[in-house]
């Protein structure tokens, strides 16, 4: 695991995949968003200029994780807006509130089209929670 | 979600050779497949396809319901998500199956070739020129957003229409909608199945490049295999042309996003049991099935627009700068295909012809002469198939055939295929020196990210000349013409 960030890329041939370890689902879920900002290779920020509140749902909490990291690259997409900060809220198996705080003006130097389903973990640890996810680029 | 797969490595020795290129595991090789695997390769592009999951994923794709005959592979297949990138699945209708893994995120993500009336040489003076305008004129980038905004009536036209709204605009002409695959609207469109959020994200990105891997290049036509066809393509040695490389935007991953979430619980209502969550599918004929299918087909018609809208932005790009330049330098269109789709076709199953959902992820339609869907003056010749190569390295000009027709549901490969991981290729690669390397050799490039240039680095690709010749050699797609690089623009 690397860092601060707790991801770590797993080798794929044509998308990126990687593994996010955090000590609850709260915070599983806020570092997978983090780690997908840093695949696409945008800056942290401070200013928090932009602030975003999403609610999600899915039907267990695989769909969910997929469900919330796509939330992110619609709304970045939409508004060209990135986030680095993310806060959830209150999460359960099938729905999460959180807020998202960011810039204007994005600037990815990489493309992620989607999250996937594919290869899709979510594992309870002995101190935590860890996920792996590919994403689609 | 049900059955998982039993996981053990697929080895060479598996395989039962049924040709010279083709390569199968039997139906019994893993208890869930309800249908062989073939995978189209030579010794050593098989070899290649076993140092990663893609053959595994093409096994799992083989336990689709309803599936016909078999799960094919083509020769640049490569780990994907779900299916393997260079995957075809047909399932028998109105009982089998659509999913939306098995079309993908980037919903028709295709290519489209033209032909300009300029050689290489009548234009290498002012190439740079030219490939700074077709990077100004084509916007490119992550999210990037383009020139047109969308209010929801033309954008439901684009959605309908495809290519052909864009001739309402006076951005099309009528050879370009005759020579795109579906002539540039895909049928069964209903833009009442697609959702507000995917609107949003497509409204303004009509006549976009992107990142990743899209591309514009401008070649030249290096040798000529088939001199007839070729002419009959309006293709001559020396000749510059145009290929583009792009799909639908953030409109189908929009789209493919939504169905693959929802059909997380349809596969259950269905009782259907997968090896991965990516596949998940629903009956072609459900409600749920009819709803993707008519999104997927309103995403698709995004993609045809969109490159049409591209192909102009490039025809205005060449008049900018060759005017008064060069004698005549029109662009016309080949061809446009898709290489991301599940379409609804006619095949040949066992002397009976049957109606078929053919998913083709990441594989082309090669339909050979005679076939349905060909513009009238080419219907005796075939479709035109277009292969890119990776950065830097040769692409070709194929024609479909009898023989796709017969063994593959009229589909052929669609690229070099990877071998290496992003991860790999910028490690091994810099993107400044890649650009200087390709500059010393002739090419042209205006590239946004750097990084994003090293990761499309040749070398972490197989070679296409390889791969197009498997594809020959098993009768699935005739060479034609081959096109080498002079300028490259990517995001």
């Amino acid at each position: 695991m690397s860092g601060e960030l707790h991801f770590r890329e797993v080798e794929h041939t044509a998308d990126r995949a990687f593994t996010v370890r955090g000590r609850d689902l709260a915070e599983l879920f806020a570092l997978a968003a983090q780690a997908l900002r840093a695949i696409q290779g945008q800056p942290t920020d401070t200013l928090h200029a932009v602030r975003r509140e999403v609610e999600i749902s899915g039907v267990d909490r695989e769909t969910l994780l997929v469900n919330w990291l796509n939330e992110i690259l619609y709304l970045q997409d939409v508004h060209q807006e990135s986030y680095s900060g993310f806060e959830v809220m209150a999460i359960s198996d099938t729905l999460l509130r959180a807020s998202l705080r960011g810039a204007p003006n994005a600037s990815s130097r990489r493309t992620i089209k989607a999250v996937t389903f594919h290869g899709l973990k979510i594992e309870r640890l002995s101190d935590g929670w860890e996920a792996t996810i590919v994403v689609d680029v | 979600m049900g059955k998982q797969s039993p996981s053990r490595t697929i080895v060479k020795s598996d395989f039962f050779r049924v040709a010279e290129q083709i390569w199968e595991l039997p139906r019994d090789f893993r208890e869930d497949m309800r249908a062989p695997a073939r995978l189209y390769a030579d010794e050593a592009l098989l070899e290649a396809a076993l140092t990663d999951n893609s053959v595994e994923q093409l096994v799992n794709t083989s336990t689709l319901p309803g599936i016909v005959k078999y799960a094919i592979a083509m020769p640049d297949i490569h780990q994907g998500y779900g299916f393997p990138i260079g995957g075809v699945v047909a399932t028998r209708l109105p009982e089998g199956i659509i999913s939306p893994g098995g079309v993908g995120y980037d919903i028709n993500c295709g290519v489209r070739l033209l032909a300009s009336e300029a050689t290489v040489e009548e234009i290498s003076a002012f190439l740079g020129e030219l490939a700074s305008a077709l990077y100004r004129n084509c916007p490119s980038g992550v999210g990037v957003h383009g020139e047109i905004k969308l209010q929801d009536a033309e954008l439901d036209k684009v959605l309908v229409e495809g290519a052909r709204w864009a001739r309402h605009r006076g951005l099309a002409r009528n050879e370009d909608l005759e020579h795109t695959e579906e002539f540039g609207a895909m049928p069964g469109a209903d833009p009442e199945h697609v959702s507000h959020k995917a609107r949003e994200r497509g409204r303004s990105q009509v006549g976009t490049l992107g990142a990743g891997n899209h591309f514009i290049e401008v070649d030249a036509v290096t040798a000529v295999y088939d001199e007839a066809v070729a002419e009959r393509l309006g293709l001559l040695p020396g000749q510059a042309v145009v290929q583009i490389h792009c799909g639908s935007r953030g409109f189908g991953h929009q789209v493919c996003e939504e169905y693959v979430a929802r059909f997380q619980k349809t596969v259950h209502d269905y009782g259907i049991e997968l090896p991965d969550r990516e596949l998940v599918c629903a009956p072609f004929e459900s409600e749920e099935g009819q709803q993707y299918f008519h999104a997927m087909a309103c995403a698709a018609n995004f993609a045809f627009a969109n490159r049409q809208v591209l192909a102009h932005h490039i025809r205005r790009s060449f008049e900018q700068v060759l005017a008064g330049k060069v004698r005549a330098f029109d662009l016309h269109q080949v061809y446009d295909i898709a290489h991301n789709m599940a379409k609804i076709e006619e095949h040949e199953v066992g002397g009976t012809r049957i109606q078929l959902c053919v998913h083709r992820k990441g594989a082309t339609r090669a339909f050979g002469p005679g076939s349905p869907g060909l513009p009238d003056d080419l219907r005796d010749v075939g479709q035109p198939v277009l292969i890119p190569g990776s950065m830097g390295t040769a692409s070709y000009v194929l024609i479909g055939t009898r023989g796709s027709m017969e063994q593959t549901f009229g589909s052929t490969c669609h690229g070099a295929g990877r071998v290496w991981s992003r991860a790999r290729a910028r490690k091994a690669v810099r993107g400044e020196e890649l650009r200087q390397e390709l500059k010393d050799r002739g090419i042209v490039v205006r590239a946004g990210s750097m990084p994003g240039l090293a990761e499309e680095a040749p070398q972490a690709y197989k070679d296409v000349s390889r791969v197009v010749d498997v594809v020959e050699r098993a009768g699935i797609g005739k060479k034609v013409a081959r096109l080498e690089p002079i300028a490259v623009v990517k995001g």
